[in-house]
């Protein structure tokens, strides 16, 4: 055959700018992710960071904060250009927000006179009003000594009392959220029944008044042991109030802080790289462990990244048997015809469903009948209060896993028809039945395969917001669905999620530029904790691969 | 490694040694019936001519059938297609002797007595050797020792050639015996022609162990 | 033209007592769909023999090879008249239960498809899944099948090794090994050599010359010079129809029929 050396190469051309442009397009798309991970690995981590503060002489008049010095401390989110000379506004976090109203305060170029020292300058974690930033005047401790600024000993009694202010602080937490959460359950629980039993007797049902009088003694008695934690937390709650601080502002305002307000205390500006170091692994330390406070924009979100992993756990435990055995249904045992293939069409097509629908669906479904359905048959003693039938960890995870299952399907199916023809006719060959060959050659050898499809899925539902919250998410549950308390797990619990924390905070916070950035931390948080999901699955079809190898080459 | 039909070869040589041993007898027994005038002797060798006419046919069929099935390659297809033509050999091998017996037979019947045969006798002693040595080369896959055998032909050949002249000196002498000494010009060219086919085989055990061809090289 | 199937060797009736017609198929044929792939077939398979079924693609060899322990029924849309007969009983017939009758059938197959698990777990695969688990029985069986197949040496220090890290030659040795395992009384091999090299296929067919003192093998190749190595009767199938089947040396040497000559010659088509 004769080649024209024209076409070849014309033909040559055109296909090479196909692949410049193919190349181009992945390219544009790598860009855009890495720039949006970059983005929020660079916000999400300055968060945890000590930023330097800066102490800014303003232009008198400009000076709006209602003090009486033309003086502005915080630290600076955004510096456009130059003091005096620039055009833009520098964005600074000035904290204060009970004297100030906002913590963050923009400021003309055009009105800062000058930067001046500022290594005094104390930042204050508080209960209430987020960050405080001052310079202290005199301490008074708990014991009434007071102590004036300029002591040498202050900044070490000033430390040692916030310290603690802040034990005592988290054993009133304790108190209150575990052991006084969970007598109160406990007296609950007896309540509940003593009052079944009661309504049992009032419609003249025979009730062994032992019983009553049992549930009533023990009940006394958890009272009894609830009055002593009370007394225990009105007598901390009364040593917080012991001792304050006095510091003036900036700006001039002097102010009074009982100590039982700080949490913690620093000077970033006398702080070294290493010191700033350990406060920044401190402060993520918190963020991971810690529950939220100041309507989520202070404090950890440890119940967040909780809820999303028992979630998924949960959603992936619900759709991977789910999924895999209708897909083996579809694959190996259903006659392929038409309607098999409607079925494929519809399963593929419920990939595309916005995920709302499933919101709804769950909420109406699982939630309303089957959460409702659970009430009346076991748990009607505490009717009208909804146990099952309100939203749930359990519920959310059954939407989640529903709203997956087209892809754990679709990609076992494709597992399924991987598997070498030879290996399952050698197996029935060998005199296997059906089902032993699918358990013993086909399932396995599919296993690298199903998993790739859990991991798409996990990925996907991780990631999921608007279904959850119809189905149980709330911005803020005080109790985990895994605790010390029979039954130990509690699948009936609302819970807290990353993704619904992100929606939360950057939308529906009052602050929102305070909530900002605990927004790029917990995306940060999600992403991280996909990726772990993902990471444990990939290992794990890894080791299966290497395990039910089918090839040597 | 050796194959589950390797030992089918194993038997087709041993056919073929067994055919050797036969045809070579049957020229040791034919020379002595005609030196020793033993008509019994000659009898036998003609009778005995079948059994190797047979081992022709069983080595043939065997060859074809390996050849067949097996579908042997390099040494093992030499040794088949030396199997075939060694076997046409000595199956001409065996009927020389008969031939030679064959008219020993009519000469004893004839006349009694034979008179001087001249070099018969010591053709047939080269003509054996040559045979038992192409056939140890055989045995023995030894290339060398069969080049031996080559340059014997020669001897066979010029005495041959020196009965001939004799035999017809002899009969320009004696026309009345002419019949007598064609016989022996007779069994002296059967003899020559035996020494050929010895020849062919040391030519074909040389091909068959060096696979070099030594056939019409002068 | 096309000549006339050969008669059976052996006419019906009560199983012959010398094996000859241990494997008899009787007026067989299958269609796929509408498509017929055997077309009345009707001869018989001795005992302890091997057999080899010859002819070009899609003459129906391994159409055939496949109903003999009925691994067609895993297809969609067949059926099948006639019958086939293993010691006289009817591998179709409604009380065989096809799991036991695979059970007393071995199959080899064209690519060696050993299961992605240890070489011991392959070998006793259809022991596993008949429920035996007694270890010492299980041992036993492995060496026992392994050195039938004449692997037993090579591998006997690495038998909990993936059966992935044997060669090709190998692994179509262990998966004799574990068509024997359940000592069956007939061995199917579908192509077992056309993926090997010739060490190997020299190998195997060593094997079946060794197996074939104790079980009945039926070979579907491609290879006429392995059909004329292994087999004691050839069966030449051409579209669906046994057009020869006899000795496999008097079908060699001397075909009756033009067409098994030309396409032993290779003048077919």
């Amino acid at each position: 055959m004769q080649l024209d050396p024209n076409t070849v190469s014309h033909n040559r051309n055109k296909g090479e700018t196909l692949v410049w442009l193919s190349a181009s397009g992945l390219g544009l798309a790598l860009l855009m992710v890495l720039f949006l991970l970059g983005l929020i690995l660079v916000e999400g981590v300055q968060v945890f960071w000590p930023r330097d503060l800066v102490l800014l002489e303003l232009q008198p008049e400009t000076d709006s904060l209602a003090g009486q010095r033309p003086f502005l401390a915080g630290s600076i989110v955004e510096k456009p250009g130059n003091p005096g000379t620039g055009s833009g506004e520098w964005k600074l976090m000035v904290g204060n927000k009970d004297l100030y109203g906002t913590a963050y305060r923009f400021v003309p170029e055009q009105a800062i006179l000058g930067r001046r020292p500022a290594e005094d300058l104390v930042v204050a974690e508080r209960v209430e009003y987020g960050k405080a930033i001052f310079f202290p005047l005199h301490l008074i401790t708990p014991s009434g000594e007071r102590i004036e600024a300029g002591d040498p000993h202050f900044w070490k009694d000033f430390k040692a009392s916030i310290d603690d202010v802040r034990s005592r602080f988290l054993a009133i937490q304790d108190l209150e959220r575990n052991r006084i959460g969970a007598l109160n359950r406990k007296i609950h629980s007896l309540e509940r029944t003593r009052r079944h039993l009661l309504r049992q007797q009032r419609d003249g049902i025979e009730v062994d008044p032992r019983h009553l009088e049992d549930i009533e003694i023990s009940r006394d008695a958890l009272e009894e042991q609830f009055q002593e934690l009370a007394a225990e937390v009105t007598r901390l709650r009364r040593e917080q109030e012991a001792g304050s601080i006095h510091y003036r502002l900036a700006s001039g305002q002097e102010q009074t802080q009982p100590l039982g307000n700080l949490l913690d205390v620093y000077r970033p500006n006398r702080m070294n790289v290493f010191q700033k170091g350990a406060f920044f692994l401190e402060r993520i330390r918190i963020f991971l462990t810690g529950t939220p406070r100041e309507a989520n924009t202070e404090g950890g979100i440890f119940p967040a990244i909780f809820g999303t992993f028992v979630m998924t756990v949960l959603m992936s435990a619900a759709v991977m048997p789910f999924g895999v055995l209708a897909a083996i249904y579809l694959r190996e045992y259903a006659r392929q015809g038409l309607f098999v293939k409607f079925v494929r069409i519809g399963v593929n097509n419920l990939a595309g469903v916005p995920s709302i629908v499933y919101g709804v669906f769950g909420l109406g479904f699982f939630v309303y009948f089957l959460g409702g359905t659970i009430d009346q048959l076991f748990f009607s003693r505490d009717l009208p209060n909804a146990t099952f039938g309100g939203g749930g960890i359990l519920w959310a995870s059954l939407t989640l896993a529903l709203m997956t299952v087209p892809v754990v399907i679709v990609a076992t199916e494709e597992a399924l028809a991987s598997v070498p023809r030879g290996s399952r006719e050698a197996s029935l060959a060998s005199g296997a039945s059906r089902w032993q060959t699918i358990e013993r050659i086909v399932l396995p050898a599919a296993a690298p395969g199903i998993l790739t499809g859990l991991i798409l899925a996990m990925a996907r539902g991780a990631g999921e917001v608007a279904p959850l919250m119809l189905v149980g998410v709330v911005k803020l549950a005080p109790d985990l669905p895994l605790d010390a308390t029979f039954p130990f797990i509690h699948l009936e619990r609302k819970f807290m999620h990353l993704g619904f924390h992100i929606y939360d905070l950057g939308f529906q916070s009052p602050d929102s530029e305070s909530a900002r950035p605990m927004v790029f931390a917990t995306t940060l948080l999600l992403i991280l904790l996909v990726i772990v999901l993902n990471l444990g699955a990939i290992l794990l079809r890894n080791h299966l691969r290497a395990k039910y190898k089918t090839s040597t080459f | 490694m050796k194959r589950f039909f390797h030992s089918e070869l194993d038997t087709l040589k041993s056919q073929l040694i067994l055919m050797g041993e036969k045809a070579s007898a049957a020229l040791r027994k034919s020379a002595r019936a005609l030196s020793e005038k033993d008509l019994d002797l000659a009898e036998k060798v003609i009778a005995e001519d079948d059994a190797i006419d047979d081992l022709e046919i069983q080595i043939d069929r065997e060859a074809t059938r390996y050849l067949t099935l097996r579908s042997p390659v390099a040494s093992d297809l030499r040794l088949i297609t030396v199997a075939i033509k060694a076997s046409h050999d000595l199956e001409r091998v065996g009927d020389e002797a008969r031939n030679i017996a064959k008219r020993t037979r009519k000469m004893i019947l004839k006349k009694g007595a034979i008179g001087d045969t001249l070099y018969i006798p010591e053709m047939a002693i080269m003509a054996e050797e040559m045979l038992r040595d192409a056939f140890q080369c055989f045995i023995a896959s030894d290339a060398e020792r069969a080049s031996a055998v080559l340059s014997k032909d020669e001897e066979v050949d010029a005495l041959n050639k020196a009965n001939f002249k004799d035999f017809i000196h002899k009969a320009k002498n004696d026309p009345e015996s002419i019949n007598l000494y064609l016989d022996l010009i007779f069994i002296s060219k059967s003899l020559e022609r035996i020494a050929d086919h010895a020849t062919n085989l040391a030519e074909e055990v040389i091909f068959l162990t060096t696979a070099v061809e030594t056939r019409h090289q002068n | 033209m096309m000549a006339a199937s050969q008669q059976p060797d052996l006419p019906d009736g009560p199983p012959d007592p010398a094996g000859r017609d241990y494997i008899r198929l009787q007026d067989y044929s299958f269609f796929y769909g509408a498509n017929q792939a055997l077309d009345t077939l009707s001869f018989s398979i001795p005992k302890e023999q091997v057999t080899a079924l010859i002819g070009p693609s899609g003459c129906g060899k391994s159409t055939l090879i496949r109903s003999i322990n009925r691994m067609n029924d895993l297809v969609e849309d067949v059926r099948h008249e006639g019958d086939i007969l293993i010691s006289g009983e009817s591998v179709f017939h409604p009380h065989i239960e096809v799991i036991s009758l695979r059970k007393r059938i071995g199959m080899v197959f064209q690519e060696s498809n050993p299961f992605p698990k240890s070489i011991y777990e392959n070998v006793i695969y259809s022991l596993r899944v008949s429920g035996v688990r007694r270890k010492s029985e299980l041992d036993e069986v492995v060496e026992r099948s392994l050195r039938a197949a004449a692997l037993w040496d090579e591998v006997k220090d690495r038998l909990y090794e993936n059966a992935f890290t044997l060669s090709g030659g190998q692994m179509q040795r262990l998966c004799i090994a574990r068509a024997i395992a359940n000592e069956p009384e007939i061995i199917l091999m579908d192509e077992p050599c056309s993926a090997l090299d010739p060490i190997a296929t020299g190998r195997i067919e060593d094997l079946i010359y060794e197996l074939k003192k104790h079980y009945t093998i039926v070979i579907v190749t491609h290879n006429m010079q392995q059909a004329a190595r292994v087999s004691d009767r050839t069966a030449f199938l051409y579209m669906g129809r046994l057009i020869e089947y006899g000795e496999t040396e008097s079908l060699f040497i001397s075909p009756r029929i033009p067409q098994t000559e030309a396409y032993i010659t290779g003048r077919f088509g």
